[in-house]
């Protein structure tokens, strides 16, 4: 097959990103999760929660981004 | 996204492999309308200079009369900068983050007009899907926490994020480490790769799900009741928009909320 080491080095980048997905994903429900559960109990903090809990998302996304980036340089 | 389309409208739409896909910078990289000298004008700097266009006339036109009764237009841009100004810059910097609101209401206003452009008829382009704009604004972003980190703190802003002093002796070294990859380089890369990545999804998203859409109905003719596919996938689209609408705002605010808290951990390094 014409190729066929770029086909495999597309499919390997695509899969390390696809794993590199995964903490981030678990993370990030954590953190929505309990941003949930801490709304639900106290509504009049809601707006803190909803600030800390973009700031908890953005910092979990990073790894995510991080794999994001290598996928392309790979 | 119209050359995708003519692309599209090429291939064999009545065989069983529908359509090979073309490179995807096709639909970034926008090609050349005019030179000035040297300097190639594409539409995505045309867009530029209209988003950056409509962010002044927003806030002059908006604050020019500063009434007391305000008109519609008027409350609608005064409580666009009072969000900026209260609930970000003051909120999360603290008193002294007034200072720091007119970059962080300029650049939310820029980027929330630049991401909607993926949604606005006839533009469709986002213009932070190109890497420049966002690494731009992080590489400001970055140069102003580490200036006002070095003015207000001196050396020792440095010396607290490698050497931490709040940390056991054994571990001091790991999370100075980690602390200085983090702070000086993740930061910006971070921050400017976020924006890009989701705008750059929506867009494809966008671009494939009712471009596809759209060439199945107008293939009728050729490919008979296989093209009916083609309503699911733009009716999907369609759900797609109403969603990148959300993506649009969410990440311009979140940009500028993240650039006040890397602000705030210079002004204040102790927390």
């Amino acid at each position: 097959m014409e190729g066929s080491i770029e086909v495999l080095k597309g499919g390997l980048a695509l899969m390390g990103y696809g794993l590199a997905a995964i903490g981030p994903g678990i993370g990030i429900g954590i953190v929505v999760g309990n941003a949930i559960t801490a709304m639900a109990r106290q509504p009049e903090m809601a707006g803190t929660v909803r600030t800390t809990m973009f700031l908890g998302i953005a910092f979990t996304e990073a790894l995510a981004l991080i794999g994001f980036v290598l996928f392309f340089i790979a | 996204m119209s050359e995708q389309l003519i692309l599209a409208s090429e291939c064999d739409v009545a065989n069983e492999v529908i359509c090979a896909p073309a490179d995807v910078k096709e639909l970034f990289e926008l090609p050349t309308i005019f030179h000035i000298g040297d300097i190639a004008i594409t539409r995505t700097i045309l867009l530029i200079f209209l988003a950056a266009f409509i962010v002044v006339a927003l806030l002059y036109f908006g604050l020019r009369k500063g009434n007391v009764i305000p008109s519609k237009f008027q409350a609608i841009v005064e409580s666009l900068v009072q969000f900026v100004r209260k609930d970000v810059a003051e909120d999360i910097i603290g008193p002294e983050g007034v200072k720091y609101a007119p970059y962080l209401t300029a650049m939310f206003l820029f980027l929330l007009v630049g991401n909607l452009f993926e949604v606005t008829p006839l533009v469709n382009f986002p213009i932070t899907s190109r890497m420049a704009i966002p690494a731009f604004l992080a590489i400001v972003t970055w140069l102003i926490f580490v200036i006002v980190g070095f003015y207000k703190n001196g050396f020792s802003y440095f010396l607290d994020i490698v050497w931490p002093k709040a940390v056991p002796i054994g571990l001091r070294w790991l999370v100075g480490l980690i602390e200085l990859f983090s702070t000086f380089l993740l930061r910006p890369l971070t921050l400017a790769v976020r924006l890009f990545a989701n705008l750059v999804a929506g867009h494809l998203m966008l671009t494939l799900l009712l471009g596809s859409g759209v060439i199945f109905i107008w293939n009728f003719a050729d490919a008979g009741a296989k093209s009916l596919v083609g309503i699911a996938w733009f009716a999907f689209g369609l759900g797609i928009y109403l969603f990148e609408i959300v993506v649009a705002v969410l990440q311009a605010y979140i940009f500028t909320l993240l650039s006040a808290v890397y602000i705030q951990s210079s002004v204040h390094p102790e927390h």
